[in-house]
């Protein structure tokens, strides 16, 4: 599969999330089986242990009584000395629980020749019974647990279990009374009366638990000496504590202190010989005895572990259809992507009329279908509009660039232009900011010595300024040879543009008129930029600003006419606001002090240079930014009279 | 000629006779199978007395008769004992034994008490019951608590440690490699009891157990006696690096006899046994008897007899006589 493709990432990101949300439940299934299952062993523990107890308890208790009771008659005088054996006899018969009774006294309280008094009745190794007196030099009773510690605590006492003297498997264990007498109206022990009761009974109810096949209960002594376990040869042999020793756990010595203070516990410990195991103890309350249920932790959780297993195994396996049918389904469902994927490239080679793939019947591929039908149609169209658009484009470009060569053609552009006429020197440039432009510059002779020029900027630009441009410079060819005043010239000039100016066009304009014999020059300007006068090292300076208005705006308008001398090497400079107004990049205008400072520096150069200096300072001014308007410049040098040339 | 001829023939014969000829020696060691005893098992198991040429037989005491009694009847050829027993034995019982090994060179006696009980010193065991064994092994213990000026009521008792764990005593003198473990094996920890060992005592480090026979088989059976003890002080040798064979020994001989037995408590006990053998800071060889030793275990019998019958002397010489090289 290959990266990046939209069935990876579903896949991936599906797998992830599935993986997650199946993680989760499946911790939460888990772990509440295990808690359920660990509560159920609990009380199951807790029944079982309480019921085995109980079993223990239904022979032990009994069994108390029977001591307890001879004490009291004791004490009450009800057994005389010479009627004791067949006493013990009789309770033997009436009492098969208890293998053996004797009442021992203290050291001649009977007799005061004899230290050792003690009647006993057991059973023989027949099975009948049998009597005799306990104690003597080889049997001190006085210093047995079984006498000695009721004796010397005055309580009732549960003995170790041991088992019976001179062999056989008889297993012991002996419970104690102490009994009173009174002597000086002081209450005093007379002796001990002790039941021993066999525990061959005990195995059998304690092996009972083992149930599961690992299962197993134990039965402590107060000692904690093992009464019971699964492995007989620790019976009687070890402890808790020794066990514990062997195995080198130290926890099970904890169980065990636990176990022998009577303690009531569910607990987990690991052992290294079987594992981790849940151990309940609970105490058998008559002899302090403890009993231990163990479970294997393994075996607890087994079948949770088995079926935790299978569940993972399908799962898995269910993740791997899953993957195996999402990957089909998302391929089916973009396969018409990728045909129409190959489709756009189709069409965006150009061939709009391709037939769409006809596949997919989700609404979301029928709808991107209308789409890219729509698409199709859409850019077809568009296709044929651009074309026609595109051709009328290039017409109307190619009727412009016919329009700017015929406006170029209507000013003077040969320098110099009157290379008979010595008084004189001029040069001129236009450069349009659109394909034509408004502004337009003008000069000629009008007579043998009058030189006539003129420069304007026509209100807007593009082409409807071009052709009032046209107008402008056509009507002053005309009026000027007719009159020889500049202000008539423009009056008239003014006139006949303002009739009829319905589009409201206008043109600033200067218009002057220079005796090429005396340097005597005549204007007129209307409302154009004014011009400089450079005097050649005698500074540079602007004309005057006048009040008169653009011409074409107000029909009648009376225009002024100034008049100033020329004096030899004087250079005028005419200009239109494209110059002092280019802006750069900051929106800075280029300015008419920038101009002034310019061409004061250069007041002695031909006006060619002159021209070709300010154009280049303008382009470095504007830098990369766009022309925005029309470069209009020209400058006359007057050399003064005919003869003055050589001068020059 | 012919006379000295056969005389001759007849001595050689005897000396060759008796060479070949296999001594018995019966051994009883002071109590029932335990690792107490582990050297002398192995001993034996191991065929070590076979090569001595000795015929060895272990005998047990039982409930109805002692070692020492077994001695005196004759049952027994050499038995095993304490020096205060053999001291004991020599001096009032007048019975004729000799040590002829010392193996045990240190005193395993102490006191313990419940931590709880607040009796962290000596001294506070005045006016208290302190449990001893009837059975004797109590004229150190009486001796020492004499000579700190302590007045306790000794509470006689057979051999278990639950009168002492059901409070019946405020103390209770143990063997360190014996009831003391018990005690901790019945679930009591070690920093739950306050411990007063005899040999941190000045003069009550007394060493324990030691060979002895009676004087006339000495004098008749001294090189057989002499194999048997350097065959059984190999036997310790053998158990000492061989701790884990010794314990299947001891367990098997327990099992045997009856008897309870715990692997843990007999490594316990071997241990320490094996370690009450070297006489660390004593200046005696092991195997032999400190004069020092011995004089101080006299003292400490005839001071307490001194109120009773006549001062008895005994030399050092007529009591030990070495068989150990």
């Amino acid at each position: 599969m290959r990266k990046n493709t939209l069935s990876t990432k579903i896949i991936t990101r599906v797998l992830l999330i599935i993986l997650i949300i199946g993680a989760v439940v499946f911790s939460i299934y888990y772990y509440f089986t295990r808690a359920t299952l660990e509560e159920m062993t609990r009380q199951n523990a807790a029944s079982l242990a309480n019921n085995t107890v109980h079993k223990i308890e239904m022979v032990i208790r009994p069994s108390e009584k029977i001591p307890e009771n001879l004490a009291w008659m004791l004490e009450a005088g009800a057994v005389p000395h010479d009627s004791v054996f067949p006493f013990l006899k009789q309770l033997l018969k009436n009492n098969p629980s208890i293998s053996g009774c004797v009442i021992a006294y203290e050291p001649y309280s009977i007799d005061p020749e004899r230290k050792y008094y003690a009647p006993f009745a057991y059973y023989d190794k027949q099975g009948n019974i049998d009597t005799n007196y306990l104690g003597g030099e080889d049997l001190n009773y006085f210093i047995r647990d079984w006498y000695q510690i009721p004796v010397m605590l005055e309580k009732n006492y549960w003995t170790e279990p041991y088992f019976a003297e001179g062999g056989g498997d008889m297993f012991l264990t002996s419970y104690s009374v102490p009994f009173y007498k009174r002597k000086n109206g002081k209450r005093q022990v007379a002796g001990v009366i002790t039941i021993d009761i066999s525990l061959n009974w005990l195995t059998d109810i304690v092996n009972s638990v083992e149930i599961l096949e690992t299962r197993y209960a134990f039965l402590l002594s107060g000692n904690g000496v093992y009464v019971t376990h699964p492995d007989r040869s620790n019976i009687m042999n070890e402890t808790i504590f020794t066990h514990a020793k062997e195995l080198d756990e130290p926890k099970m010595r904890e169980v065990g202190r636990d176990m022998i203070s009577g303690k009531s516990k569910l607990r987990s410990v690991k052992l290294k010989d079987i594992g981790s195991v849940l151990v309940y103890h609970t105490p058998i309350p008559s002899t302090k005895w403890s009993l231990g249920v163990v479970y294997p932790r393994d075996e607890i959780f087994a079948n949770l572990h088995q079926l935790t297993w299978l569940m993972i195994a399908l799962s898995l396996l269910g993740l791997v259809v899953l993957t195996v049918v999402t990957i089909r389904i998302i391929k089916g469902l973009t396969r018409p992507l990728s045909q129409f994927a190959q489709s756009a490239r189709v069409i965006a080679e150009g061939n709009f009329n391709i037939a769409l793939p006809d596949t997919g019947k989700t609404e979301e591929i029928k709808e991107l279908r209308t789409s890219f039908e729509f698409m199709q149609r859409e850019l077809d169209n568009y296709i044929v509009h651009l074309k026609e658009t595109t051709s009328a484009k290039e017409k109307i470009e190619s009727e412009l660039r016919i329009a700017k060569e015929i406006q170029m053609g209507m000013i003077p552009q040969i320098f110099p232009p009157f290379p008979n006429l010595n008084q004189i020197d001029l040069f001129a440039m236009l450069e349009p900011a659109k394909e034509v432009g408004g502004d337009l510059y003008d000069f000629f002779m009008i007579d043998d010595t009058h030189l006539c020029f003129a420069i304007g900027d026509v209100s807007g630009k593009g082409v409807p300024a071009s052709l009032f441009m046209a107008v402008t410079r056509t009507l002053l060819r005309s009026l000027a040879p007719k009159q020889n005043s500049p202000k008539k010239i423009v009056d008239s000039l003014n006139n006949s543009l303002a009739q009829g100016n319905e589009s409201s066009m206008f043109v600033t304009f200067f218009l002057g008129i220079l005796n090429v014999e005396t340097g005597e020059l005549k204007y007129t300007n209307a409302g154009h930029n004014p011009p400089l006068m450079m005097h050649e090292g005698d500074g540079t300076a602007y004309f005057e600003i006048t009040k008169d208005i653009p011409v074409g705006l107000i029909e009648n308008f009376e225009y002024t006419e100034l008049e100033r001398t020329i004096h030899k090497n004087d250079r005028i400079f005419f200009y239109t606001d494209g110059i002092t107004e280019a802006e750069n990049s900051k929106e800075e205008l280029y300015s008419d002090e920038k101009l002034l400072h310019l061409l004061t520096s250069i007041e002695s150069l031909s006006p060619a240079e002159i021209i070709q200096d300010v154009e280049k300072d303008v382009k470095i001014h504007v830098g990369d930014n766009e022309q925005s308007d029309d470069l209009t410049m020209m400058c006359v040098i007057y050399y003064g009279k005919s003869e003055d040339k050589g001068n020059a | 000629m012919m006379k000295n001829l056969i005389l001759t023939l007849m001595a050689l014969f005897a000396l060759c006779f008796a060479e070949a000829q296999t001594t018995t020696i019966r051994f009883a060691p002071q109590w029932f199978p335990q690792a107490q005893f582990a050297g002398y098992y192995a001993a034996l198991d191991q065929g070590f007395y076979q090569e001595a040429d000795l015929e060895v037989k272990i005998i047990h005491p039982t409930d109805d008769e002692s070692s020492m009694n077994m001695l005196i009847s004759g049952k027994a050829d050499v038995v095993s004992s304490f020096l205060m027993d053999g001291l004991t034995s020599r001096l009032s019982q007048e019975i004729p034994l000799v040590n002829i090994a010392q193996l045990s060179q240190h005193s395993t006696l102490m006191f313990v008490t419940k931590a709880s009980s607040g009796i962290d010193t000596l001294k506070a065991l005045d006016n208290k019951k302190v449990a001893i064994w009837s059975s004797g092994f109590d004229k150190l213990p009486r001796a020492l608590l004499e000579e700190e000026g302590i007045d306790v009521e000794f509470v006689p008792i057979y051999n278990s440690i639950n009168l002492f764990l059901e409070g019946g005593v405020d103390a209770m003198t143990v063997m360190y490699y014996n009831e003391y473990d018990q005690i901790i094996n019945s679930g009591v920890n070690e920093d739950e009891l306050n411990k007063f060992f005899f040999l941190d005592y000045e003069g009550f480090d007394i060493p324990e157990d030691g060979l002895y026979c009676l004087q006339q088989t000495l004098d008749k059976d001294k090189d057989a006696l002499r194999k048997f003890v350097k065959a059984s002080l190999k036997g310790w040798e053998y158990v000492d690096k061989n701790r884990e064979y010794a314990l299947d020994l001891v367990v098997e001989k327990m099992n045997k006899a009856r008897l309870a037995n715990s692997r843990a408590h007999q490594r316990w006990m071997l241990d320490k046994v094996v370690g009450q053998l070297a006489p660390m800071d004593k200046n005696v060889k092991q195997g032999h008897l400190l004069e020092a030793d011995f004089q101080r275990a006299l003292n400490i019998i005839q001071s307490e007899a001194r109120s009773g019958a006549e001062m008895k002397t005994l030399p050092f010489d007529s009591f030990y006589e070495p068989l150990v090289d």
